[in-house]
């Protein structure tokens, strides 16, 4: 029996884009999304919920796994337009990132258009944020908090300058992920994603050069969602 | 007859909102989209009313200002618009609001966090007056060639021995597209930069959207020997007293007798009822 979609369609899209649009304006910050629709596998409901927000008979989707289910229940309730290649994607979802294809493979946009880029939906193990510190290293918390402090004015530091890692995003970096800057994060964001493969965080930073042009990702995990916007950087370690 | 929520279909609710991720994922750049017809004319808020009905919802208290003023025409019709199509609260208190659209002011009162700022922008190129051509900007602003601008600042201090321009005064968001912040005046520009407050900024007839994300550096254009000033008054609010806010000079008689006052009318009136208390 074919699943349901948002029971209130108008409302519960609205809410759940405040969400997404908060996300994208304060990245690297996880947050919870208000509706979880009934989701066929491998999709999970939180990524449910961003494709029947955003994407429509105008929207050109990629699923990394075109399951017949899947498929016909995307097809069925958004309408939304399956394409082959993750090339000509302007939405991309991944339901396991252990094997999905380079970033690099996904629209970047153009010189002129910047805009006309993928935003890839990622469904990760889980998503940690500045707790999976304390829970890991007691001093964690501590290093990092002064590290804030000392942060003002809140210039985001390069992210060419090396060897200014502190603990925690050690810890977090260790379990993919690390602490974060750029437009939207007033002066570090730290968050693990589990998950993603070994090499998902240098194929991001490569993409760094062509900046404006990018992809921009959103994370979901459980009930929470977690963007990336291609502006925001990870601090190396 | 009834309308959907908030006006507009949900199809164009989506493209708007797909528009608007897009728009704060690049801070600064012009996202095109497919401006609607709205029911009032291109030039009377029609970019910040489509980026206002693609946001709101039921939960939501709206404030909109005109000239930092919530008694002004556009800004009570397009109040009462948005609380006969969606029902949702209006108020006139900047503190209240969890959606201010505004059309050239920024509240004098400090924004917060869960606030989102909707700009209504006329023209949202900040090179269209330099270069008449769209296909030309685009290129420019993809090698970030603002020598233009430049130049006319420049321009500016040959002639009048000043930067001369005094309101929609050009910025640089996050280090790298030239923005238009809108009308503003540019004793506004510096509550741009780092704000808590996410801004969206709408132009309907140009059909472009943009974005400042919160706590994003804006940097008003400027040079070393002729640093980037606000407007200052040596009047005060003569009804409040504020010496702080941004002041209106207003003709109250055939005599052309002349008075200052803040042109953030809840600011203003805030103050007022302080005093009073």
């Amino acid at each position: 029996m074919m699943l349901a979609a948002f029971a209130d369609p108008v409302f519960d899209s609205q809410r759940t884009f405040r969400a997404l649009l908060q996300a994208m304006a304060r990245p690297a910050a996880p947050r919870a999304l208000p509706v979880l629709p009934p989701s066929p596998a491998p999709i999970a409901p939180a990524a449910m919920a961003i494709v029947l927000t955003l994407c429509d008979a105008t929207t050109s989707v990629w699923l990394q796994q075109p399951e017949d289910e899947a498929v016909h229940h995307v097809r069925f309730h958004a309408g939304l337009k399956l394409v082959e290649q993750p090339q000509q994607a302007d939405f991309a979802l991944i339901t396991d990132p252990m094997s999905m294809p380079p970033l690099e493979a996904f629209a970047l946009g153009a010189p002129r258009y910047p805009d006309r880029s993928a935003s890839v939906i990622v469904q990760a193990t889980a998503i940690h944020s500045l707790p999976c510190v304390q829970a890991e290293a007691g001093r964690g918390v501590h290093v990092l908090a002064s590290a804030q402090d000392g942060a003002t004015p809140p210039q985001p530091p390069p992210a060419s300058r090396g060897g200014s890692t502190f603990a925690g995003a050690d810890i977090c970096a260790s379990r993919g992920g690390g602490t974060f800057v750029g437009p939207g994060i007033r002066d570090t964001q730290t968050v693990a994603i589990d998950g993603l493969p070994a090499d998902f965080w240098h194929q991001r930073a490569a993409l760094a050069a062509q900046l404006p042009l990018g992809i921009d990702l959103f994370f979901v995990a459980g009930q929470h969602v977690l963007a990336l916007p291609r502006t925001t950087r990870l601090l190396e370690g | 007859m009834t309308y959907n929520f908030a006006f507009l279909d949900e199809d164009t609710k989506r493209m708007l909102r797909r528009a608007l991720l897009k728009a704060v994922a690049i801070p600064g750049y012009q996202v095109p989209f497919g401006s609607r017809e709205m029911p009032l004319p291109y030039g009377w808020g029609t970019g910040g009313i489509q980026v206002t009905a693609a946001l709101l919802g039921p939960d939501d208290v709206l404030k909109v200002i005109d000239q930092g003023a919530d008694d002004t025409t556009n800004a009570v019709n397009i109040r009462r618009f948005f609380s006969r199509v969606a029902a949702v609260a209006t108020t006139e208190h900047t503190a209240e609001a969890t959606l201010i659209q505004t059309r050239h002011r920024i509240p004098e009162t400090s924004l917060r966090e869960d606030q989102i700022l909707v700009f209504q922008v006329p023209e949202p190129e900040p090179l269209r007056t330099l270069e008449p051509r769209e296909a030309e900007t685009r290129t420019l602003h993809a090698l970030a060639d603002y020598g233009l601008m430049h130049v006319k600042l420049y321009e500016d201090i040959a002639q009048y021995g000043h930067i001369a321009t005094s309101y929609d005064y050009p910025v640089l968001v996050d280090g790298r597209f030239l923005t238009s912040p809108s009308p503003i005046p540019k004793f506004d520009n510096p509550k741009l930069d780092r704000s808590p407050a996410l801004m969206l900024f709408g132009a309907g007839r140009e059909k472009r959207l943009y974005a400042i994300p919160p706590y994003t550096h804006v940097e008003s254009l400027a040079f070393d020997d002729h640093p980037f000033e606000i407007q200052r008054w040596e009047h005060q609010c003569e009804l409040c007293g504020s010496g702080e806010s941004y002041l209106d000079e207003v003709i109250v008689d055939d005599r052309g007798t002349r008075m200052f006052v803040c042109s953030d009318t809840d600011f203003c009136s805030g103050r007022r009822a302080e005093a009073q208390a």
